[in-house]
């Protein structure tokens, strides 16, 4: 139960960060220029940056806790496996690549 | 009972009830169990040297080769198989996290019954003790040394003083019927009242909602049926009035309820329980046995049938949640099927039995 919990909390903040934030950042944005920004909406377009990088690491680190758990116990057991689980260990990476996108677009 | 860990091997396995690291392991070790070609190819071996060669390349070779130091015989490679029931054993315990070492303790309990009735048994009948202690599969909480111990005692009564004084619950039951077994020497006196500690004490273990302990508690229920179904069958001729058969009922059952068991019971021949479980999941295993036990008329195909159900009931654990404790209850009894299946081809070909005849024998499940 608690597990499932857990999951819902960090699925529901990377979805809020990916999808929401940028979203409302952009809404304030409107038509204007950069240059004519005030500066409240540049400090929310940082921390909806910040924000996005920092959910999607402990997103990914959260992943590979799982992942790097079975792998561990599969390695004790079967280290001809060791090669296959390198690329499963590394494939939450791809959630902290999007992050990494999504707070670049924000600041772009 | 008590509740203390196995400390044999060092504990690796995680708090609470992550599943990741065990299960993960478990699946490893289970890889390796022995396959189906590797019997049929052990039991073409003309000679235990033969065995002793083809054993040392698996999973059993570090046990084997500690015991062929002490002679090249089927009783050194026995006892080499049960070290590594014991050793596997003990390594799933310890890389386990605390939920499933509580249902797997709890579960592996009946092995403390085995070997408890086994060493009553032998005191009862006066066996050496090397018979018994050879006897004994010591995977559950009691250790080798302790169970050796209980087996060097000169009697009954001293086994039963011996659990007391070391604080061990099973001492409970024990000695409360001991004045009935002094007085009849009915050995199923104190049987009866083992295994109705147990199974009542595992069954309150066993309450809860998770997930894990629905699981354990359901297969446990199903051993609790299969041996109420059992004793029925082994009662059909006793001739004992309806208030006697029931002191034979275990609680914790599911489908084999008091009232199935005190009616199968009564009836007069095996036709009409299969008659009346025709409907129920016991009654494909009845009927799949029918012919064999027409037959050889003994209630053995039965209870042969019954253990093939029990052991298919546990691998069926393993197909529900990855991360759950059905893995390992699976795992395990995976191994003492296998180990069993072992000592069957090891004694067969010790004693020249014929290739049919052991694969006749074999758990294959």
């Amino acid at each position: 139960m608690i597990k499932n919990k857990l999951a819902k909390v960090v699925f529901g903040s990377t979805f809020l960060t990916a999808v929401m934030v940028p979203a409302m950042a952009m809404a304030a944005e409107g038509g204007t220029s950069v240059a004519d920004l005030d500066p409240a909406v540049g400090v929310a377009k940082y921390a909806a940056a910040g924000a996005s990088m920092c959910i999607a690491a402990m997103s990914a680190a959260y992943a590979q806790s799982r992942i790097g758990a079975a792998g561990a116990g599969t390695l004790a057991e079967r280290p001809e496996a060791g090669t296959t689980l390198i690329v499963l260990m590394a494939l939450p990476e791809v959630i902290v690549l999007l992050g990494f996108v999504i707070a670049f677009m924000i600041q772009a | 009972m008590s509740t203390a860990p196995t400390e044999t091997t060092r504990r690796v396995g995680s708090r609470g009830r992550d599943y990741g690291y065990s299960n993960a392991r478990i699946r490893g070790m289970r890889s390796r169990l022995l396959k189906q070609a590797f019997f049929d190819d052990l039991m073409t071996a003309p000679d235990i040297g033969a065995v002793i060669h083809k054993i040392m390349d698996t999973e059993y070779g570090p046990d084997l080769e500690d015991r062929i130091l002490h002679g090249r015989t089927a009783a050194q490679v026995d006892e080499a198989l049960k070290d590594n029931m014991v050793r596997t054993f003990a390594k799933v315990m310890s890389v386990s996290n605390d939920e499933a070492r509580r249902l797997l303790t709890t579960l592996l309990g009946r092995w403390d019954l085995f070997n408890i009735k086994t060493i009553i048994r032998g005191k009862h009948m006066s066996f050496p003790d090397e018979v018994i202690i050879d006897s004994l599969i010591t995977v559950g909480q009691l250790t080798q040394v302790d169970a050796e111990e209980l087996a060097k005692q000169e009697s009954v009564k001293s086994v039963v003083d011996t659990l007391a004084t070391w604080g061990l619950p099973f001492a409970v039951p024990l000695r409360e019927v001991l004045p009935d077994y002094n007085e009849n020497a009915d050995l199923s006196v104190l049987e009866l009242a083992l295994d109705r500690y147990y199974y009542e004490w595992a069954t309150k273990r066993l309450k809860g909602r998770r997930a894990n302990t629905r699981l354990a508690r359901t297969f446990l229920s199903i051993q609790v049926d299969t041996l109420n179904l059992l004793t029925c069958l082994r009662l059909l001729s006793s001739d004992l009035p309806p208030e006697d058969v029931l002191r034979f009922y275990l609680p914790g059952g599911d489908r084999v309820t008091e009232e199935l068991f005190a009616s199968l019971s009564a009836m007069s021949d095996v036709d009409e329980v299969f008659q009346r479980l025709k409907r129920t999941q016991f009654g494909s295993i009845l009927e799949q046995v029918a012919i064999t036990y027409i037959e050889k008329g003994s209630i053995s195909v039965f209870e042969r049938a019954l253990e093939d159900y029990l052991f298919r009931k546990a691998f069926a654990t393993s197909k529900g949640d990855p991360l759950g404790i059905g893995i390992s209850i699976s795992y395990l009894w995976a191994k003492a099927n296998e180990a069993t299946n072992m000592r069957i081809v090891v004694k067969g070909i010790a004693v020249g039995m014929p290739v049919e005849r052991m694969r006749e024998e074999l758990i294959v499940v």
